[in-house]
């Protein structure tokens, strides 16, 4: 499919079958979904119509390929879908043709063309340990590649937690030294998109944003765009009444489960976790997690894979893992420190004749 | 196949509410007041909110429904029904699965996307002129 570069966007669309309604609807749904006032559907309409579609690089890291499959398994021609119409993706490894030296080739021609203009797209986080080696592209590690593209682009988004704080990567003991874009790059505008995966629509978001208003969302404390993480799980949760009647479901399956009652008990993270899930939904809008029973896991927040239990409610006293300095060592070397401080806390319990339980090996 | 028709439903005891209901239900006055007064409406979205099965059931039943149905086929089913308040317009959006993507309580005379687009009427007309044109 070959489409004029140089058009704009809702000439694109038409030569391609999508109406101008259908645009509209588009238009207005997203800005329903980034909680804009109703009258800047029109708006932004408006503006995109008249939008050139920028560049974009998309650089995959030390990750699973799990945001590109949340972004391409989107329902199709769907508003995630009309995203590929309204840029011109000219590089990204999991969906191109190219491979090899023609990658590499289309990656340099593409950064050349559009210097200091295109939107830099990053998933997966940035491995540091022996410079950078645990993670290479083409002979090169993320670490030389991040500095060089970041370079040229006019805002970077870091897709994904792993890009965005590190992620699953950076879980203890971190062997190989993961870290975000944001700890690498500091003079470039950077938009973190968490989530494992991030919900399609964000990017989608973030990008219409870009070419409405030709600036980047305002972002939180964390650089996530506050159209999406500004309120938590918990603020917009269908089952949030029940946790003001104080009706918990105790176990996955007792009759506060059957009867949809809150999940705060069974450890779910929603009130600390800031994302769009209740709204948004996953799937084409089909259901989310706690739709389905089961509670947030917090996977937009920073180190969420460390941050205790899944299953431990968020009034139980944290009590992470205690290292000492000496088992802290051990664990930065070899990776050891969980089964450490496991093996310390099980001799204890032995000499104390208690049984060590399930739950005693998941503090 | 929609999610409707997965034949699983979480148990709820007399379709419990939240009593965010009847705080819409001012609001959509309000936006109706200004709509009267100003000719500015608004739009509420619907799937923002924290809404249990029985809000909805219960500001369905106090909006009813008015004369107006309303579909439009684009990228998926759009439903605009007017309530018995004229003015006041419940809209879904669906996508083309038929997942319901956005539902709104649209106060305005008539939804926006309704009305014909300048250049649509336009490039419309060229295409009628061609087929009379085309006529013997």
């Amino acid at each position: 499919m070959t489409m004029n570069k140089n058009a704009k966007l809702l000439e694109n669309l038409e030569w391609q079958g999508v109406s101008r309604r259908t645009f509209l609807k588009y238009c207005a749904t997203l800005a329903s979904l980034m909680a804009l006032p109703p009258s800047a559907g029109r708006a932004m309409a408006e503006a995109l119509a008249q939008a050139k579609r920028p560049s974009v690089i998309w650089l995959p890291f030390q990750e699973c390929t799990g945001c590109t499959e949340s972004i391409t398994r989107s329902h199709s021609p769907s508003i995630e879908g009309m995203i590929f119409d309204m840029i011109s993706l000219d590089y990204q490894e999991t969906l191109m043709a190219a491979a090899g030296h023609q990658a590499e080739e289309a990656l340099h021609k593409a950064m050349q063309d559009n210097m200091g203009k295109y939107v830099l797209i990053i998933d997966g986080s940035v491995a540091t340990g022996l410079d950078g080696a645990y993670s290479c592209i083409a002979g090169r590690t993320n670490l030389e590649a991040l500095r060089e593209a970041a370079q040229g682009a006019a805002a970077i988004i870091a897709l994904g937690s792993c890009a965005a704080y590190g992620g699953i990567p950076k879980a203890k003991p971190n062997p190989t030294g993961a870290v975000a874009v944001s700890d690498i790059i500091k003079d470039k505008p950077i938009v973190n998109i968490p989530g494992c995966p991030p919900i399609p629509v964000v990017i989608t978001g973030v990008l219409a944003h870009y070419l409405t208003f030709g600036s980047l969302p305002e972002l939180d404390k964390l650089g996530r765009p506050k159209a999406f993480y500004g309120e938590t799980i918990h603020d917009r949760c269908y089952r949030r009444p029940f946790y003001d009647q104080g009706k918990f479901a105790k176990s996955f399956d007792d009759e506060g489960a059957r009867k949809g009652w809150c999940l705060f008990e069974l450890g779910c993270k929603g009130p600390v976790t800031y994302n769009a899930c209740a709204s948004v939904k996953w799937n084409g809008g089909a259901s989310w997690p706690v739709e389905a029973g089961h509670g947030c896991l917090g996977c937009s927040e920073p180190d969420f894979w460390d941050a205790g239990g899944f299953y431990k409610a968020l009034s139980m006293p944290a009590d992470p893992l205690k290292m000492t300095a000496g088992a802290a060592l051990a664990g930065a070397v070899a990776g050891v420190a969980i089964t450490v401080a496991n093996r310390a806390k099980k001799g204890a319990a032995k000499a104390a004749h208690e049984t060590t339980t399930l739950a005693d090996l998941e503090k | 196949m929609t999610l409707e028709r997965i034949p699983i439903r979480v148990e709820a005891d007399d379709l419990p509410m939240s009593g965010n209901a009847p705080a819409v239900l001012r609001e959509i006055g309000e936006l109706l007041h200004r709509l009267a007064e100003e000719g500015v409406g608004g739009a509420i979205d619907l799937r923002s909110l924290p809404f249990l099965p029985g809000d909805r059931v219960w500001l369905e039943e106090r909006l009813g429904c008015g004369e107006v149905e309303i579909s439009l086929q684009a990228g998926g089913l759009s439903t605009f029904s007017e309530t018995r308040f004229p003015g006041v317009w419940w809209v879904v959006h669906r996508n083309p699965q038929g997942a319901v993507v956005s539902e709104q309580v649209e106060v305005t005379r008539v939804p926006d996307i309704i009305v014909a687009d300048p250049n649509d009427v336009r490039n419309g007309l060229a295409n009628l002129n061609d087929l009379i044109s085309g006529l013997s």
